[in-house]
This record gives C-alpha cells, sequence and structure tokens, in this order.
C-alpha cells in the first residue's frame, strides 16, 4: 500500500513456525475498508489463507491476532484484539475477543494483525519485538498455569511485553482452551488448542509503532465526550455490580439454566449471587486498558494458600455455568471452579456446560462415574482437575459436550447443551425466544457475544415466551450490531450509551481513518463482516440442519414456567425467515457459494 | 392500591431493599411513589412517572412495560431491572 491509512499500518506479519521465518504482508487499502479490524478483517483472511477446509490442529492452518484501527486511540475500551481460526470444538469459523495491553502492543509492532501458522520444532514462546521475531525453546515454562508463565516471562522479558499465554489445557489440545492475557481470556471455541497444536506456550509483543490518526483534535473530544457518557447510566450495572448482577434477574424470569437446562431457576441463586458475596468477601474493581467502564469485580477466595490480593474475576457465564447449571449453591466452589478455569486456561461455559451434561449422563445412567452428581461441589472440582491431568473421565470431559454426546450414544445429544459443538450460555432460550433463534444460526455456535438478541426478549418489542416472525429482524439487526463492534472493536457494554450508533461509529471511523465513511457503508460493512463468516462456514462443510437448537429446548417446556415453549416448527419457521432476510435461501445458502 | 415490586441490579443497591410496596393505579404512579419512599431509587432511576434511561419494568415476570399510563391492578407485582444483560 503506497498510501498509508491512518489507523493502519497497512501490513499484517506472517509467521511460519515451521519455517522459522516471518514477512510483512501488505493489506489493500479497500480491503481494509470493507472489513476494519478484529473479526471481521482475521475472517476475510482466513478466507484468503483457506483455512476453512483444514483441520484447526494442523500444522497448515492458520490462527490469526487481529487488532483494528481505533486500538491505541483514545477512545474508551478500543484496546481489545480478536483471535480468529477455525474451531477445533465446532469445525466452523471462531473469533474470540480479549482486551488490554496485548491489544496495544502488538499493534505497536508495526501491524495490523499476526497471522501464525506452522508449528514449532517444540514447545516454545514467540517473542514479537516490533520486526524482529524469534522463538525461544519454552520447555521449562510447559505445564504452567496462565498466572505463572505470565509472571515468569513477564519477569525474563521486562514489564514492557505483553503477554498472552495457554495454559495446560492448551497444552493438551483441549478444544475449549482459551488464551489469557492479563487475567482475561479469548474464550469460546477451543483457540488455545489451536496455539497448543503449534507447540506455542505464549506470544509476547513489543512495540513502539503508535499508528498516526486523521484528525486528532477533534478525535480527542469526541473521545473525551465518549468517555463521560460511559460514566452514565447504561453502564451503571457493569460499572457497580458487574455482570454477575444477571442472575438473580434471570431467575425470577425462569431464566437462569439450572441441572443442565431441566429448570430456568435455581434454589440456590441467592447463596451464590453477587449480592451475598459482597457480604462475605472483600471485592475491588478492575478496568482493561483504555477503559472508563471497569466492569470487572474480583471476589478475594476464601482460601489461605491465595495470596492477598490475588482473587478470581466473576462473571455471569462462570457464575451460571459452574453454579446453577450444575447445581452448585457453595459460592467457594464457583469460585475456586473459576480460577481452576482460569489457571488451566478453559472455556468456563463450555468446562461447566460440559460437567452439567455428565452429571445429567450419570443421573440417567448413561455413564459409569457415580461420583459425579449434580449439586457435589467436590464433584465439579475433581472434573475440573481430571480435565486437566488427562484421566480417562477427563479424556471424554475434555471432547465437548457434542462429541461426548456422540460417544455415548442413547440420544444423549438431545440434551446436550450446544449448538454446533459450542455450549450454550447462560440464557434459557425457550423464555428467551428471540435469542433462541439468534443461538441457533449462530455463525460459530451458541452464543451471547455474536447475538445480542435478548435485547428484544428483555424490551416490550417481542413477547418473549412466544415470540413471532418479527423475532428474525430483531435477530439480525443485533448480530450486525455485534459483528460491527467485534471488528471496530469497541466493548458490547458501551452499546447503551449510543442513540445511533452506526452513525456515531461512522463518525469514530472518520476521525481516526480520514474515510467519508457514514453510518449507512457500515450497516453494509457489518452485513459483508456475517456473510464472510457464513461462507467461511458454508465451506467448511455447513448444512442447514446445524442451526438449530437441543431436542431438550425444543420438545420439554421449563418446568417453573410452562408457558416457555418451543418447537421444531416455530424454531425452523424463526430459521427461515432469517435466512429470507439475510438474502440467503430458505434454508439458509448464499447464492453462488 | 398496592402492588407489590422486586428490585434487581441497581435499582435494588439505590433502594437498599429487594422488595417494597408501592401504591398506584397506573406504572406511573407506582414509580412515582417509589420515588417517594426512596428518594434515592428516585434520584438514580426514575424521571417523574417514567424510568430513566437503562431501566426497564417487567409485569409480573411475563411482559415488560414501559408506558407509564398501564393501568395495575391490586396485588400485581412489577420488577424493576438495570436493562442490560450481556456478560
Amino acid at each position: 500500500m503506497t498510501h498509508l491509512t491512518p489507523g493502519y499500518h497497512g501490513c499484517y506479519l506472517n509467521v511460519d513456525l515451521s519455517t522459522n521465518c516471518a514477512q510483512r504482508v501488505e493489506l489493500d487499502e479497500s480491503d481494509l475498508r470493507k472489513f476494519l479490524g478484529g473479526s471481521g478483517l482475521g475472517v476475510s483472511l482466513l478466507l484468503r489463507d483457506g483455512s476453512a477446509v483444514k483441520d484447526p490442529l494442523s500444522p497448515e492452518a492458520a490462527i490469526v491476532f487481529v487488532f483494528s484501527p481505533l486500538v491505541g486511540s483514545p477512545l474508551t475500551t478500543s484496546a481489545k484484539f480478536a483471535v480468529v481460526s477455525k474451531s477445533p470444538l465446532t469445525d466452523r469459523i471462531n473469533d474470540s475477543l480479549a482486551s488490554s495491553g496485548f491489544a496495544l502492543h502488538g499493534k505497536k509492532t508495526g501491524h495490523d494483525a499476526i497471522m501464525i501458522r506452522g508449528r514449532a520444532a517444540q514447545p516454545s514462546i514467540l517473542i514479537i519485538d516490533n520486526d524482529q521475531v524469534r522463538q525461544e525453546p519454552a520447555s521449562q515454562l510447559w505445564g504452567l498455569s496462565n498466572r505463572q508463565v505470565q509472571s515468569v516471562l513477564r519477569e525474563r522479558l521486562g514489564a514492557e511485553f505483553q503477554i498472552a499465554s495457554i495454559g495446560p489445557a492448551g497444552e493438551r489440545q483441549i478444544c475449549y482452551a482459551t488464551i489469557s492475557h492479563d487475567g482475561r481470556h479469548a474464550g469460546r471455541g477451543g483457540s488455545g488448542a489451536v496455539l497448543g497444536a503449534k507447540n506455542i506456550k505464549a506470544i509476547a509483543v513489543r512495540g513502539t509503532r503508535q499508528s498516526s490518526w486523521s484528525d486528532r483534535t477533534r478525535l480527542v473530544d469526541l473521545a473525551k465526550e465518549l468517555s463521560q457518557r460511559s460514566l452514565g447510566p447504561a453502564t451503571a450495572k457493569y460499572r457497580e455490580l458487574g455482570t454477575a448482577s444477571n442472575l438473580l434477574t434471570f431467575n425470577r424470569l425462569h431464566v437462569l439454566p439450572t441441572h443442565n437446562f431441566q429448570e430456568g431457576s435455581f434454589a440456590g441463586a441467592q447463596a451464590i449471587s453477587p449480592e451475598q458475596l459482597s457480604t462475605s468477601r472483600r471485592r475491588t474493581r478492575a478496568y482493561c486498558a483504555a477503559c472508563t467502564i471497569g466492569c470487572e469485580h474480583i471476589y478475594e477466595l476464601n482460601d489461605d494458600q491465595d495470596p492477598p490480593g490475588d482473587g478470581v474475576r466473576l462473571e455471569y457465564e462462570n457464575l451460571f455455568a459452574l453454579g446453577s447449571l450444575c447445581g452448585i449453591d457453595d459460592p467457594d466452589v464457583v469460585l475456586a471452579a473459576s480460577r481452576k478455569c482460569d489457571d488451566m486456561g478453559l472455556d468456563t461455559i463450555s468446562a461447566g456446560g460440559t460437567i452439567a451434561f455428565a452429571m445429567e449422563c450419570v443421573q440417567r445412567g448413561l455413564l459409569d462415574e457415580p461420583w459425579l452428581r449434580f449439586g457435589q461441589g467436590d464433584a465439579l472440582l475433581r472434573a475440573l482437575d481430571q480435565i486437566g491431568s488427562g484421566t480417562d473421565a477427563g479424556q471424554l470431559l475434555a471432547q465437548g459436550s457434542r462429541r461426548m454426546a456422540e460417544q455415548l450414544g442413547h440420544d444423549s445429544i438431545h440434551f446436550a447443551p450446544q449448538v454446533k459443538g459450542l455450549e450454550m450460555p447462560g440464557y434459557d432460550p425457550r423464555g428467551l425466544q428471540t435469542l433462541a433463534l439468534g443461538l441457533a444460526v449462530g455463525a460459530r455456535g451458541a452464543d451471547h457475544n455474536r447475538s445480542g438478541a435478548y435485547e428484544a426478549d428483555f424490551s416490550e418489542a417481542v413477547d418473549r415466551r412466544n415470540v413471532g416472525p418479527e423475532a428474525a429482524a430483531m435477530a439480525i439487526e443485533t448480530e450486525d450490531k455485534a459483528a460491527l463492534m467485534d471488528s471496530l472493536i469497541l466493548c458490547k457494554f458501551l452499546r447503551g450509551v449510543f442513540s445511533d450508533f452506526y452513525a456515531e461509529a461512522a463518525e469514530m471511523l472518520r476521525l481516526v481513518t480520514g474515510w467519508d465513511v457514514t453510518g449507512a457503508e457500515l450497516r453494509e460493512t457489518a452485513v459483508r463482516i456475517v456473510n464472510a463468516k457464513k461462507e467461511f462456514n458454508i465451506l467448511a462443510g455447513w448444512t442447514p440442519q446445524e442451526d438449530t437448537l437441543p431436542e431438550r429446548v425444543l420438545r420439554e417446556s421449563l418446568p417453573d414456567d410452562t408457558q416457555a415453549r418451543l418447537s421444531p416448527e416455530k424454531l425452523a419457521s424463526l430459521v427461515r425467515a432469517y435466512n429470507s432476510g439475510r438474502g440467503w435461501t430458505p434454508e439458509g445458502w448464499m447464492p453462488g457459494i | 392500591m398496592k402492588v407489590n415490586v422486586e428490585l434487581f441490579g441497581i435499582p435494588r443497591a439505590r433502594a437498599g431493599v429487594a422488595k417494597a410496596a408501592a401504591a398506584g393505579e397506573s406504572l406511573g404512579d407506582v414509580l412515582s411513589d417509589l420515588a417517594r419512599r426512596y428518594p434515592q431509587l428516585g434520584t438514580s432511576c426514575i424521571d417523574g412517572r417514567r424510568l430513566r434511561e437503562g431501566y426497564t419494568v417487567n409485569l409480573g415476570g411475563e411482559r415488560f412495560v414501559t408506558d407509564p399510563e398501564t393501568q395495575l391492578e391490586e396485588g400485581d407485582t412489577i420488577l424493576l431491572l438495570s436493562l442490560d444483560a450481556g456478560g
């Protein structure tokens, strides 16, 4: 690229671990404008690479860390990066996001993305110091937890280096292993396993190259104004209580998944609620870099061996997955289980979902592990340990609920809590039916971060327990918005502060890049990104039968809210309406692909 | 006419209670009454007869309502919530 667009470096770094070579590859400005950064740019790079037809754990597979034009700007919540690859859990597209210094320094190395392929000859760390790329042996780091390895590497390399690492779960290529940075995780879909398959324990980045901005003065003014708005009522819940405060609300509305989605409310909800936890232990708050919201609420463990101040980040999703979903009402167990997942590098939703599924299999006599019972805290912790250590039971659980069900048979797939292999988040779809559609059609499987369709369910726009065809347009709208936020990149917790998201996002992008971009163009960009993910999945072998929900959700009403019920016919009708609304065939095929 | 109010999230934190009773024929009346009884809740979450941005009301665990003229019945239960889910 001869003209360098402000906000970008105009290139990505292509690292081949097998040959120990790295080269700078130019990015065309028109491609950047079409896909922006983050998830969008990542998917477009993987499509060009042919990743859709590769085994995600093979040396040929690529994994790409993608920054964005807004990274490094003064805009609040913009210090984020996407990790994009084919998922070893779903065999479909996977884009996971995390935040903070790795995004800032990764981009400052002078690249808009870092693509990694090949396989290191031995366990290694990959060090990217501006243009200098090298591998160092990491055999002595293999087996360390995320906290341990990041601490060791900060000590060894210096505090300026920002570290993204895998825990023992990634090393063992557990297909729901995460990539961790500074206590946060690119969590869903198993990107940690992809890195582990490449023999990479950690990536360390340090850079000094700040990209320019087209209109610095107005950008700083806009950033100040946005920061001010981010301190308003739309984010008060995240700032003051954290996402975990969803628990009691969802419990009251009977949409809190309990005992592997057998019920929608949990008798022990109060005991594990953040309101209760705050009365019995110290809670502190933390912020991602460049964030004014500070949604992270960190609870101390009641454990003498835990260093003071070294608590556990508690989010709604780990609270539900390791709490109500497994029938656990002991907050110490939920926090200890969250800590184990963080250290091992396990996605808490998939870990909790798979263990809850196994508990129900034991309950039904399909699995001979009598210790693994709902409500048994020691069983939850033991199951996590076994996943980490690779016992027979642990290896079964490490596959995720879909593959486990395929192995166990007896129609257990009907109550495996997953879509496309990705375990479902903490929203019972029967009582949140716009989201039910969003989960069914999601490109990376059942995920609340790629479809915020629950926004419609928590409004007057629909009857959440009996939605009509109008839900399709709402699912499309929220999915498009998420695709754009994940590509700009901005935190979704900001979404409530925008009165016209597309127009305001266009203003940000204009001030950073100098492009004459409009809200209408960004709407088209969002659709293009959703289409690119769909194209990837079709090339990877997607079929229309995947866009559904577990049989349990479609055939059983919630016992505590019998009016909340879906049916296979109703969901199929919604999916057809969604596909038609997308301009695809009613079955979901894209013309020309 | 009395209605039961259950508070969650920020509304609960501001009011300092999980449950309350309030009086009014309509949603707007009830919100006004709550604001009088719990001034911090009123300041943060209620603007006259309406909720401020970021909050919502669910009637009986069933449907979400925002219109202050929504008529209530004796013994109804309303849930006062922070709006955004996610996490």
